[in-house]
């Protein structure tokens, strides 16, 4: 019955007429940046079942988030069902053109990502939620592909991506240089491939592996200010060097701008979609199916833990020593000034409502950091103007959404603190000087670790940095418990560092 | 009236109002946005002659001297008055403190009339904005962004107050000069060789300190996230790099800094250990305890440092010898290779933490910072902020050829009033070919200006082939 409602799908009439020449050459490489929407009709059914299977793959990309699996044990977890419902198989060899077979899949993979644009185009979350994802599958993908293929892709976007690679002749001119500006950068990659943390690899070796095996990116500097500040790269006459170990870095970089603009420009051209009746129950169908996406981490608060957690205690240092850096900066603002804006507050309010702080004595904290020193907040004051929004966040005032305290990713989409303001990130917001001190004070006082960190910084990797600078701070509790699993225990959220940190102290 | 605060003026107070806001909106703003801290009046000029302006004085030297037609040609990139000057924003700072943003100018006359009119103690260069700034009352607010500015950087010798012994807070000599010169070779390399920019020129900010423009289309198209990254570049011994006494830096070192490393390495003798001398144990040196811990942090091996601390203790030392029983110390004391490595990475850390460039990097870092211009006076002490070669002295003076640019002897307003006064015309020459000979032609400013043209005119030789180039290929570069 399908049949008869051929149809042409939503992509085609929110975006640009796409060139013809472009379509037939898309489906040429595995791998796509989706820049060229979909112009050929599908059934109604493809649509659905197409998109639904993206959805799976998606949702578990999500779950394995939020178990904080690392890249690595993500790719195990999706590989299997990337065979299973979004095979991509590579050109083979003999051919010229890809089969029939291979177009297909190809197909299904390129209709089903626009689709979801349809989906999760619609508010900020869910766009924020879909990139990540996205983000993630494609570096699954890319580094599934062959080293040639990979190549080919880039050869393909080459417009796109203000890139070069260098030839070993200019390489072998520079190497010294090379070396001297990108060693670390490239010993922590290798260390971080080698899924290993005690792997090792000696200065000579290094510098062989750079001669023979590692090549260089020369891009623009300005493309890469995170880079030059932290010295990671060789500069020479304006452009930037940098090790191919960071190309997937550049790629998602290149490739979330992309994505962010586009799914804006999808959500800008709905109205004109919503005119279609068919369409729209589906795509309300997908959202519903999408909601399990949503992020739910109050199974992870259990009482017990809790138990020990009140108005006092969250600034004792038996408490407060389990805090991740963004925490403690926060509280710290708090307990100095008596105050904190609002974004601030709303962080770290909900990050103590789930390391357990009922509303009570959660009422009791805010009001007494308020108002103790004087400075013109009173009690009546407070209560005017900060209880709601508190109680607001427990859910016991408006909607009554019980809110949950945001992850590293949904902290760090928001925006940056200005004069005065101490949400956010300490990793991405913190200058240089202050972020090395609040390291010492945690205890982060080795060079080499600080270097780690800052590196980590360096490359945009907040959470990485946090996950380090967890591993530091925990070095005796992780080995002692290595029985428990101590691996891929990477932090993508505030109250994960919290009740980690809790769990060792425990257990060990 | 308003009279200078300092009564040291050269020329007579003619009496001349101090016309603070004569043609200009009376509503100065008084945020300041960007001092460069130099303006306590009554600090120590060492030279004699060196004093603080009256009025009349900056209003001669306005209209008589100042190369205006070269300012704007540095800042208009093209033969017409163009948006890159009309809608650059110009501050002015009044002897009143009052200080005033938003003036623009439509060309070279009006730059010209505007400043002689307003008569402010010292103007300031910002941004170029995407509407005229002067209007920007009758806009809205959005409508004026900034889009581009040149990179500007700033050392002040102030900021090696804790190392330099020879002078401190105004105070300058040659000694200490060395310091920025040092920094301004390493800047330089940088900046060209690392980033690609070839139009860079230094400008003495009037008593000790100097600024550096770097006026390529590229550099002035940054964005802030960009320039925070230049700087944070440069930045090798800033503040967050040093914890007890250590440099946080990578080795190998960044090729950068190694290069830096051996633009130093030769001058730490004489800069460091002769002439400065901070660790001479002979005269009565203040903290001088603080100094060495600070000198011995650096060193691997408790030992080491108890070992030598001890022996410092006992006998009187110049800075010299002390650096050698580093040596003769570490001979005794360390037994391994590594450690022997570690003394030698110390050292190598000890001479880039005291020679290293120390740079202001707010004043970098946004693209609508106001700086002040080349060839404004020093309000303290009327020296003509001149631009320099850091390599070689624009006037041939083989004295100077130490320092490349000897601030002791910079061009001085009451000098150059003198010079006006005393010059007769060189020979027949000038009359004769109908060329009138410019006022600043008369004066020692002369090669300055020429230096400052020719840089210019190379600044602008680009952009015209680059113009040209795109109105050839009808493309937008970047
Ligand atoms: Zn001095």
């Amino acid at each position: 019955m399908f049949r008869q409602n051929k149809r042409r799908t939503a992509g085609r009439k929110n975006f640009e007429p796409s060139i013809f020449q472009g379509v037939t050459q898309i489906y040429n490489t595995r791998l796509s940046f989706y820049d060229i929407p979909p112009i050929d009709e599908i059934t109604l059914e493809e649509f659905e079942t197409w998109a639904i299977d993206r959805l799976k793959i998606l949702i578990e990309i999500e779950s394995c988030g939020l178990r904080s699996k690392s890249l690595r044990e993500t790719e195990q977890v999706i590989k299997p069902l990337l065979l299973k419902y979004l095979p991509l198989n590579p050109n083979p060899s003999s051919s010229a053109s890809p089969p029939a077979s291979v177009i297909a899949e190809r197909k299904k993979d390129h209709y089903s990502h626009f689709i979801l644009r349809l989906v999760f185009c619609r508010t900020e979350d869910l766009r924020r939620k879909f990139i990540k994802n996205e983000l993630v599958l494609f570096k699954i993908r890319y580094n599934m592909l062959q080293p040639k293929e990979q190549r080919e892709f880039i050869a393909q976007y080459s417009d796109k991506l203000p890139w070069q690679y260098i030839s070993q002749d200019e390489k072998l001119d520079i190497l010294d240089d090379l070396f001297a500006a990108t060693s670390s950068t490239v010993r922590n990659s290798l260390v971080f491939e080698s899924g290993d943390p005690s792997f090792t690899i000696s200065r000579d070796q290094l510098y062989q592996h750079i001669q023979k095996s590692e090549q260089f990116i020369k891009l623009p500097f300005e493309k890469v200010p995170n880079l030059v500040a932290s010295r990671s790269v060789l500069l020479r006459a304006g452009s930037a060097y940098i090790p191919s170990t960071l190309q997937l870095n550049l790629l998602s970089i290149e490739y979330q701008d992309l994505l962010t603009t586009s799914l804006i420009r999808t959500f800008q051209s709905m109205p004109r979609l919503e005119e279609d009746d068919r369409l729209l129950p589906l795509l309300n169908n997908l959202s519903a199916n999408s909601s399990s996406i949503e992020y739910d981490m109050s199974s992870k608060f259990d009482a017990e833990n809790a138990s020990d957690i009140n108005a006092v205690s969250v600034t004792t240092p038996a408490v407060m020593k389990h805090y991740p850096m963004c925490a403690t900066h926060l509280q710290g603002a708090l307990m100095s000034k008596s105050h904190l804006k609002y974004q601030g507050r709303q962080q770290l309010q909900l990050f103590l409502k789930g390391i357990g702080l009922s509303i009570d004595e959660a009422m009791k904290f805010w009001s007494y950091q308020f108002t103790k020193s004087n400075s013109g907040i009173t009690m009546e004051k407070f209560n005017k103007e900060y209880k709601y929004n508190l109680r607001h966040n427990y859910g016991l005032e408006g909607a009554r959404i019980n809110y949950k305290p945001p992850d590293c990713s949904r902290i760090l989409s928001k925006p940056k603190p200005g004069k005065g303001e101490s949400h956010g990130c300490p990793y991405r917001d913190l200058p240089l000087d202050s972020l090395i001190t609040n390291l010492n004070e945690m205890g982060v006082t080795d060079q080499v670790d600080i270097n780690m960190v800052v590196d980590d910084v360096g490359r945009n990797d907040y959470t990485v940095a946090c996950t380090r600078v967890f591993e530091f701070t925990h070095k005796q509790e992780l080995a002692k418990s290595k029985a428990t699993s101590s691996e891929g225990m990477h932090i993508n959220h505030p109250n994960l560092y919290f009740d980690r940190s809790r769990q060792l102290e425990k257990s060990s | 009236m308003t009279v200078a605060t300092s009564s040291a003026g050269l020329s007579s107070e003619t009496g001349a109002e101090d016309t603070s806001s004569t043609t200009l909106e009376n509503t100065p703003t008084l945020q300041s946005f960007t001092r460069d801290s130099e303006n306590d009046a009554d600090g120590g000029a060492p030279a004699k002659k060196r004093a603080a302006p009256s009025s009349s004085d900056m209003l001669f030297y306005y209209e008589r001297l100042l190369p205006f037609r070269y300012i704007f040609q540095w800042l208009n990139h093209s033969p017409k008055p163009s948006k890159d000057f009309t809608m650059r924003e110009f501050a002015f700072e009044f002897r009143s403190g009052a200080y005033q943003r938003y003036n623009s100018f439509s060309n070279q006359d009006d730059f010209k009339k505007s400043v002689v009119n307003a008569n402010p103690m010292r103007f300031e260069v910002g941004a170029v904005y995407s509407a005229n700034p002067k209007e920007r009352k009758n806009l809205p607010k959005s409508a004026l962004k900034p889009l581009s500015k040149e990179l500007v950087f700033d050392i002040d010798l102030t900021d090696y107050d804790d190392i330099r012994t020879c002078c401190s807070g105004t105070a300058i000599c040659t000694k200490c000069w060395k310091f920025i010169q040092v920094a301004t070779k390493i800047m330089d390399a940088s900046l060209r060789e690392d980033f690609g920019f070839n139009h860079l020129i230094w400008i003495f900010s009037g008593r000790r300190g100097a600024h550096c423009w770097v006026s390529d289309k590229r550099a002035r198209a940054l964005d802030e996230n960009s320039r925070k990254s230049i700087v944070e570049y440069l930045d090798v011994v800033g503040k967050h790099n040093v914890k007890s006494g250590k440099l946080n830096l990578k080795k190998p070192y960044h090729p950068h800094i190694e290069r830096s490393f051996n633009i130093l390495k030769d001058q730490f003798a004489t800069i460091i250990l002769r002439e400065q001398d901070p660790w001479n144990t002979y005269e009565n040196n203040t903290e001088i305890d603080k100094k060495l811990d600070e000198l011995l942090s650096f060193l691997p091996e408790k030992a080491l440092q108890e070992e030598l601390r001890k022996h410092w203790k006992s006998s009187s030392s110049n800075s010299l010898t002390k650096w050698e029983d580093i040596n003769v110390f570490a001979k005794r004391t360390l037994k391994s290779q590594l450690q022997v490595n570690m003394l030698n990475d110390a050292k190598k850390d000890v001479i880039l933490y005291f020679m290293y460039p120390r740079l202001d990097m707010e004043v970098s870092k946004q693209v609508i910072h106001l700086l002040k211009s080349p060839f404004c006076i020093h309000p303290g002490t009327g020296n003509v902020c001149v631009p320099f070669d850091p390599l070689k002295s624009l006037v041939d003076n083989d004295e100077d050829s130490d320092y490349g640019f000897n601030p002791m002897t910079a061009p001085n307003l009451g000098q150059l009033q003198t010079e006006i006064e005393n010059w007769t015309g060189n020979g027949s020459t000038g009359s004769n070919s109908g060329v009138k000979t410019l006022d600043y032609e008369k004066t020692s400013l002369k090669p300055y200006v020429d230096y400052f043209a020719k840089f210019v005119n190379g600044l602008n030789q680009e952009e015209l082939s680059v113009k040209r180039e795109r109105d050839a290929s009808d493309k937008l570069d970047f």
